[in-house]
């Protein structure tokens, strides 16, 4: 892993390794040409997923980040090794207002269904694409319910009866008593 | 006149009728979604051609729960309810690298006894899964008998399973710091904890040199069938190149020649105290997708009688807060399902449940092969294709 990791400094300066995860983040323009390096230099040739995370402040779902975070898209990938441990998460960023990048697909023909998927359920578009249509969601769907701002309807209606139970909670106590003893 | 009944003048009959030529057209089969051999709601748009398959356009969602939404609004303990059913045929393994990531974060030291436990109950997950697949997969070809030997030797292990904890298919066993008591424990007092049922290690014992009888004798009744052999033989071949760049994983891609078990790879259970076979394939076809299988049920039988022989004493809860809050931080924890690589990569931000959870399933990845290994297929070894891959709708669409 160590090791690993120091090779992977060497060709990427701003590799992070953050709970036994190696994190790169590479620049939008870069994002096939890092794919392909990590593939064919790295011999990351295991493409396990792509997923995307939405980042903004004003959330509907959920709870709001603790510090302010400027809105983005980030779009992350993951690389194995299929004959040792090594293991890499690939991320960039991306404007929310014109969200697009380039499919991966001509580097790991895997892409193909992450990439529709991230479409339909955040809006990104992946140019070059052979065949961008929804995944899961049945046609004339509208909106991308993955965005932090896609409301859950039942959670509008009706709260979640598990909040009482963390809400209502102690902080845990001093004394390490049972009460059956 | 022509007499029909003369040999010699049958040829010129057959060569007239060979020599007409008749426009066809491409026919298009809508196979599910619901069809009995998809496991669950998968709709395959196909072209036919005569008897070849080509164009086969897998639909999905028929199933799709939404998971990754509904864990953001959840907190860390209440997730472990919903991951469980999302591999319904194995839900105990589901739970295992949420856990272990949302403790990874935490830097919570879980008891070596505890994570005993869980690994036995994994490894009798993945032997419950590859007995359903056993019969379905024998069923699906066209043999009927071994559904029923699979249904009754698995029902043996899903009795332990239940016995533990509680529950037969979505077990929500686990707690972030360790387990829970089993339910068929006694006085669950801090002093005197009773985390296993009575008589379990000698109900396991007998049970897992059943499952290591029953795969012998799977591999006389399927494996030495001729019919099957012919049937799976060189059938719906995948190299190990294609696996890769897919995503595909687990017996599937091991059948395929490559050495890669996540059990040996990674430390998400203590697999590295046991000894056991990695099985292996050659020709990547389906019938080195079954073997593979039947000998893993063997190997995980060997670790259970292992673990169980070897089992260490001590608490089953690593001590954590009464509100559990996860710090700030992200990870990719992966584990060694019966399907293939599942992993949870969690981000978190300091609060009561994840930021955003993405869950990365191995029938999805496994499924989207399909469109490749139907192309130019035989009608009949569509659903041969399809059955080996052993996929189940609620790891596709999550």
């Amino acid at each position: 892993m160590e090791e690993f990791f120091n090779n992977i400094k060497e060709s990427f300066k701003d590799a992070v390794l953050e709970f036994e995860t190696i994190n790169i983040k590479v620049g939008s323009t870069e994002w096939i040409e890092a794919h392909k390096k990590l593939r064919d230099e790295f011999n990351l040739k295991f493409f396990s997923w792509l997923s995307a995370v939405d980042w903004d402040n004003d959330v509907s779902v959920g709870e709001a980040p603790k510090e302010s975070v400027s809105p983005c898209f980030e779009i992350i990938t993951c690389l194995s090794d299929l004959a040792n441990t090594n293991l890499i998460t690939v991320s960039t960023s991306i404007d929310k207002s014109d969200p697009k990048i380039d499919s991966l697909i001509e580097v790991y023909a895997g892409a193909n269904w992450h990439e529709r998927e991230a479409h339909e359920m955040f809006g990104i578009n992946f140019e070059n694409h052979p065949n961008l249509e929804k995944l899961y969601l049945p046609d004339g769907y509208e909106g991308n319910p993955m965005l932090k701002s896609f409301e859950l309807i039942s959670r509008e209606v009706k709260p979640w009866p598990g909040d009482v139970d963390v809400e209502g909670m102690p902080e845990e106590s001093e004394s390490d008593e049972t009460p059956d003893d | 006149m022509i007499n029909a009944l003369d040999p010699q003048n049958m040829n010129n009959f057959s060569e007239a009728s060979v020599s007409v030529e008749i426009e066809t057209e491409d026919m298009t089969l809508n196979i599910g979604p619901q069809h009995p051999s998809t496991h669950g709601v998968l709709r395959l748009v196909a072209k036919v051609d005569g008897e070849k398959v080509h164009d086969v356009k897998p639909v999905l969602g028929y199933m799709h729960r939404g998971y990754e939404k509904l864990a953001e609004v959840r907190t860390y303990p209440q997730i472990t309810t919903l991951v469980n059913r999302i591999d319904w045929v194995a839900g105990f393994s589901n739970e295992i690298p949420f856990i272990a990531g949302a403790e990874r974060l935490m830097e919570i030291e879980v008891p070596e006894r505890a994570k005993h436990i869980r690994l036995i109950l994994t490894e009798m997950a993945r032997i419950s899964s590859h007995f359903v697949f056993n019969g379905a997969y024998a069923l699906e070809v066209g043999a009927l008998t071994p559904i029923f030997y699979a249904m009754e030797d698995r029902e043996r292990v899903l009795d332990l399973i239940e016995s533990v904890t509680g529950g037969r298919f979505h077990p929500n066993f686990n707690r972030i710091g360790g387990v829970k008591p089993a339910a068929g424990a006694g006085p669950t007092s801090k002093k005197n904890i009773q985390d296993l049922p009575a008589g379990f290690y000698r109900d396991t014992k007998v049970a897992m040199e059943k499952v290591i009888e029953a795969a012998d004798q799977f591999q006389n009744l399927i494996g030495g069938n001729e019919v099957f052999k012919k049937r799976t033989k060189n059938v719906g071949v995948l190299t190990a190149e294609t696996a890769e760049a897919y995503g595909v994983s687990g017996p599937i891609l091991r059948a395929s020649g490559v050495k890669s078990d996540l059990r040996t790879q990674t430390d998400y259970l203590p697999y590295d105290q046991f000894d056991y076979d990695i099985p292996v394939g050659e020709n990547g076809d389906c019938y080195d997708r079954w073997d593979v299988r039947v000998k893993e049920m063997v190997e995980s039988a060997k670790i259970v009688l292992q673990a169980i022989d070897s089992m260490p004493s001590g608490p089953l809860q690593a001590k954590v807060p009464k509100v559990i809050k996860v710090p700030k931080g992200r990870t990719y924890v992966r584990a060694e399902n019966p399907k293939g690589e599942m992993g949870y990569y969690i981000i978190s931000d300091g609060g009561l449940g994840p930021y955003r959870l993405k869950v990365r399933t191995a029938s999805f990845s496994n499924v989207s092969i399909l469109p490749i290994m139907l192309e130019g297929a035989l009608l009949p070894d569509l659903i041969a294709i399809m059955g080996s891959l052993d996929f189940v709708l609620g790891d596709v669409d999550r």
